[in-house]
């Protein structure tokens, strides 16, 4: 039977902070940059001219079909190198966070946009009616009268993407970037206790995502009794 | 102030407009009516271009609506339109409803925006109700809000797509009374709509259509009295005697 010990969890929390820092940057990043492009990506899908609709279903369908983890090694391997011949950054700097956070929102993006076109589609047409009988043009219409109903209906679906998300920046293991888990990993790597740093690790996602969901949950029947 | 031109509009084979041709001067107040799938609505829609057509001419006010160097949102914004189904913005306010379009479109600052709306809620007899929600408010209320929102915008003509035709029987006559006062103050309307009480009140003329034909376009007394054509003495027959 396996012994358990801790002992090593209390003395590397630092470490294991500065690791969970990296996670969350990588989600919010890839949250806010997601929703903007996805947004865009939405709007142009939705576009009336062919090469922009085009461009953004290509963009999603190609995003969708490919594993996340390989989109990651793509930008590990292959972004910093560009970034490097054309910005002429010092050979060998480390872009694995920037590259990280580039992947994740370029990725999440196409997730985001499928959302955000559904949220679209489900405001009535109406509305896009009366407020072009009023004289909106089809930006202002957007902006102000199908976008705002829009996200807010999409609200929780847009948070569960977040959680989804956030679980999945472990995957930047790959690149040994010390995210949370990539932390958790090296601290029990180092002392021989993987097994109880894992769990620990674990324990963490589950209650960070569960409480956020829980709150989605609140929030989603908030929406529905307003 | 509006006038059509053998205005035509297919969706496929399917023909909803045929030549329509009509004029309506300044003061006058159209009524367009007939069985549904008539194409009315879709007429009274072509008049500030929310549905396209393919052939014929449409001008307000001096304005081509099929011309595609027209302004389209510069024309809407002078012509006033209520939905049947209200088109409020249920994320918005009522005075902020109200304000949106005079702020975003008009140009106007945020107070005379806010008073001009007052002022309009006041008339449509809401002015208690303004910073409410649009859920908040009955059927017949949310739509006496959009004639005032419509209204918010000066407009030089206004246009009402079976304003009352999503309503309760009891909030019929608040918003018929609220089109009744726009028409004696000469505003010039086309309204579509089944309420041949309203049409026989307030009605310069009447149109009747009919398979996407304007079948009559003649005086209220000599529609209501003298209907010329079989498929108007129908329809009449059908919708008064109930």
């Amino acid at each position: 039977m396996h012994e358990f010990d801790w002992s090593s969890i209390p003395n590397s929390l630092p470490f294991l902070w500065d690791g969970m820092k990296i996670s969350l940057q990588i989600t919010v990043s890839a949250v806010i940059f997601g929703i903007v492009w996805g947004t865009l990506l939405a709007l142009m899908r939705m576009s009336p001219i062919a090469p922009l609709s085009w461009f953004a279903a290509g963009y999603v369908n190609l995003f969708r079909a490919i594993p996340l983890v390989m989109v990651l090694l793509w930008f590990f391997l292959i972004v910093p190198h560009l970034l490097e011949s054309i910005f002429g950054f010092p050979r060998g700097s480390d872009m694995r966070l920037g590259s990280a956070m580039a992947g994740f929102a370029l990725f999440e993006a196409a997730y985001y946009s499928e959302i955000i076109r559904a949220g679209i589609q489900s405001v009535p047409k109406g509305q896009m009616g009366a407020a072009s009988a009023l004289g909106m043009t089809y930006g202002q219409a957007m902006r102000l009268v199908v976008l705002p109903q829009a996200f807010r209906n999409m609200v929780p679906l847009l948070l569960t993407q977040g959680i989804i998300l956030f679980q999945d920046t472990s995957l930047v293991y790959v690149s040994a970037l010390a995210d949370f888990f990539g932390a958790a990993y090296k601290v029990g790597d180092r002392d021989g206790r993987l097994v109880e740093l894992l769990l620990f690790a674990g324990a963490v996602y589950f209650v960070i995502c569960f409480t956020a969901s829980r709150i989605v949950r609140y929030y989603q029947h908030k929406l529905k009794t307003a | 102030m509006i006038s059509m031109n053998k205005v035509s509009k297919n969706y496929g084979s399917f023909q909803v407009l045929a030549d329509c041709t009509t004029e309506v001067h300044k003061g006058e107040v159209i009524v367009v009516c007939g069985p549904s799938g008539s194409g009315k609505s879709t007429l009274i829609k072509c008049v500030n271009g929310l549905e396209p057509f393919q052939s014929g001419e449409i001008v307000v006010n001096g304005v081509s609506v099929g011309d595609p160097k027209t302004n389209l949102s510069k024309l809407r914004s002078t012509v006033g339109m209520v939905f049947q189904n209200f088109e409020l913005f249920p994320h918005m306010s009522i005075i902020d409803n109200l304000a949106i379009a005079q702020i975003k479109v008009l140009g106007r600052s945020q107070d005379q925006a806010r008073e001009k709306g007052s002022k309009l809620l006041e008339r449509v007899g809401l002015a208690v109700q303004a910073e409410k929600y649009p859920g908040q408010l009955s059927g017949g209320q949310q739509q006496r809000v959009a004639i005032a929102r419509a209204l918010a915008m000066d407009p030089i003509c206004m246009l009402f797509d079976e304003p009352t035709s999503a309503l309760d029987p009891e909030m019929v006559n608040e918003v018929l009374d609220v089109m009744t006062e726009l028409a004696q103050e000469g505003m010039t309307m086309m309204c579509v709509t089944h309420e041949m009480g309203f049409a026989k009140r307030v009605a310069s003329r009447v149109i009747f259509m009919d398979q996407g034909r304007i079948v009559e376009d003649d005086s209220k007394d000599a529609f209501f009295e003298h209907p010329r054509s079989e498929r108007a003495q129908q329809f009449l027959a059908k919708i008064l005697h109930h």
